[in-house]
């Protein structure tokens, strides 16, 4: 099966190793982080027994409190991290180094500010060597598909947030040999009418792409409005206390999601384990 | 009905399109006013400070330590005439410019492989602060010994002048690049050589190009500095001639042809920035 993509390019199907090898997994990961405190050095456990299976083509998200390290799970699937202790797999190979096979959409949006939208859409695709008016072509399908059609020759400082996250999540997906996109938080910065509107929007671009995506929040709301399963994180040190599957069937509204059937179900199931961690948990950052 | 809903909206787009003209007519208008008023006040200001010149001169201080604007324009006009301030400018540019070269590319390329070398950064970066401290002038008299009185120790305490502040320009805006940036670009499986080129490098040029800005400067004063120590051509030798032989006014003089010197490479500079920094947002610069 072949999926294309908004400039009519077919995206990369998934690899030899078989539909039953999840695309990214997570086996018995630890990450201990070592900081430098008043009392000299200092080992904070952030993940403790990590076990996760992403499939091949859903949408899953991990929630948790702030600091149960959900980023830190996303960095070690980019290989920006490694785990301390355990595996992390992508299409069952070990990740060591930079997994160049992901996207990665940060929180803040990270759009080289000396590039204009145009230009930072193409980044990858010139890392990748592909030809200057194909770069082009594809690029601008893709910002027309957003709504940024003449704004191509604008710089970032030129832009709107939402804008601006537009941009950086249309420079991932171009890539059309990324079948993994990693999203830490992507929608966190922005205002709540923009989100609802990119979450659609995201949404209007992943449906049918046949692309995997790892999506970090802490909105319940959005997990549910996005995902097709949901990882609750414990508070720190992070580890994952419930996979819920969403009954919610597809195309979703997001703009009306609470209404959609099985919506309140869902949100309560999740709350209850959710409110238990974020009650017990002592303050941290990020 | 339905003509009457046009003809209202037609309506409605040219009286916007009025406001429109008279807010950028407005916004125009009051860009002109302030331009006015600062270039009024730099002028008045300097017109105050000649006065100021011209009446302390011979009245409040001996003419002899002070001269005054009129004989420093004659002695100006007098020099720019019989071609010997072009003469010895001559020589003073050419230091200038070749130590701002030698200087600025060493500095450049120093710094570029130190970031690079592994470990290279936490190393270097004290000595060369220590060497930075340490006043360029104090090795003027060694520049002398070493190289003689000719061009090439001008040259070289010109370019002392110019790598330390390239050196550590450059250094600071690599160290500043935001690793998220480079993280994203690396995810995207661009290579060492990739990420330098396409992150590192357009990241940290506000900071190169500072550096490279505010060390024009700081060529000429390396180049004059070594001129008055020793030599017998330059800008540098003709004031201090001049001085030695108390004609003031013929030092003032030089000292207003580097001005305008220091005014063109300013300018020469201000065009670069502004093709090389065309995406930052409103970058203010302090010499501009």
């Amino acid at each position: 099966m072949t999926h294309v993509a908004p400039d009519g390019q077919t995206i990369a199907p998934a690899e030899a190793a078989g539909a039953a090898t999840p695309v990214l997994e997570a086996r018995g990961v630890y990450k201990v982080f070592v900081t430098r405190g008043r009392g000299g050095l200092r080992a904070m456990t952030a993940l403790r027994r990590v076990d996760l299976q992403v499939r091949r083509g859903e949408f899953l998200t991990l929630i948790g409190p702030s600091g149960c390290g959900k980023s830190t799970v996303l960095n070690m699937f980019a290989g920006l991290t490694a785990p301390t202790d355990g595996t992390v797999l992508h299409e069952g190979v070990p990740i060591r180094g930079v997994n160049t096979r992901g996207g990665y959409v940060t929180q803040d949006d990270n759009l080289l500010p000396w590039r204009t939208t145009l230009g930072n859409v193409q980044i990858a695709l010139e890392l990748k060597g592909v030809r200057r008016d194909e770069r082009h072509e594809r690029a601008m399908a893709y910002l027309a598909a957003v709504g940024l059609r003449g704004f191509e020759h604008h710089y970032p400082h030129e832009l709107s947030g939402g804008m601006r996250k537009r941009v950086s999540i249309v420079r991932t997906l171009v890539d059309t040999s990324v079948n993994v996109i990693l999203m830490d938080e992507p929608f966190g910065p922005l205002d709540a009418q923009t989100r609802l509107v990119l979450q659609d929007e995201l949404l209007r671009l992943w449906e049918g792409s046949g692309r995997t995506i790892v999506f970090v929040t802490h909105d319940l709301v959005e997990a549910i409005a996005l995902s097709d399963r949901i990882a609750i994180f414990t508070g720190a040190p992070g580890t994952i206390k419930d996979v819920r599957e969403v009954p919610i069937p597809r195309p979703r509204d997001v703009f009306h999601i609470h209404d959609a059937h099985g919506f309140a179900e869902i949100y309560d199931a999740i709350w209850a384990g959710l409110r238990a961690e974020l009650t017990t948990e002592p303050m941290h950052d990020g | 009905m339905v003509d009457a809903l046009a003809g209202a909206a037609a309506r409605e787009a040219r009286y916007e399109a009025a406001l429109r003209r008279r807010a950028t007519g407005e916004a125009l208008s009051h860009q002109r006013r302030v331009t006015r008023t600062v270039v009024s006040w730099q002028v008045a200001m300097l017109l105050l400070l000649l006065f100021a010149w011209w009446g302390a001169s011979g009245r409040l201080l001996d003419r002899l330590f002070l001269s005054d604007p009129i004989s420093v324009m004659a002695a100006f006009w007098r020099i720019l005439a019989d071609g010997s301030l072009w003469y010895h400018l001559r020589y003073t540019l050419v230091e200038t410019l070749l130590g701002y070269v030698l200087g600025a590319s060493t500095g450049l390329v120093g710094a570029v492989l130190t970031w690079l070398a592994p470990g290279g950064e936490p190393v270097l970066r004290p000595l060369v602060l220590l060497a930075y401290a340490t006043p360029k002038i104090a090795l003027a008299p060694l520049m002398i010994l070493w190289f003689g009185i000719g061009v090439l120790p001008k040259v070289v305490l010109a370019a002392t002048f110019v790598f330390f502040i390239v050196f550590l320009n450059t250094m600071a805006g690599l160290a500043a690049v935001n690793p998220g940036l480079v993280n994203v670009v690396r995810v995207m499986g661009a290579s060492p050589i990739g990420i330098f080129r396409k992150v590192m490098v357009p990241s940290a040029l506000p900071f190169i190009v500072a550096g490279l800005r505010i060390t024009v400067p700081a060529a000429l004063i390396g180049a004059i500095v070594a001129e008055f120590i020793s030599s017998n051509r330059g800008v540098g030798y003709l004031i201090n001639a001049a001085s030695a032989r108390y004609r003031t006014a013929d030092v003032f003089a030089g000292i207003v042809g580097l001005l305008f010197v220091v005014l063109l490479m300013n300018a020469g500079v201000s065009v670069l920035e502004r093709s090389w920094l065309r995406w930052a947002p409103q970058i203010r610069n302090p010499l501009g």
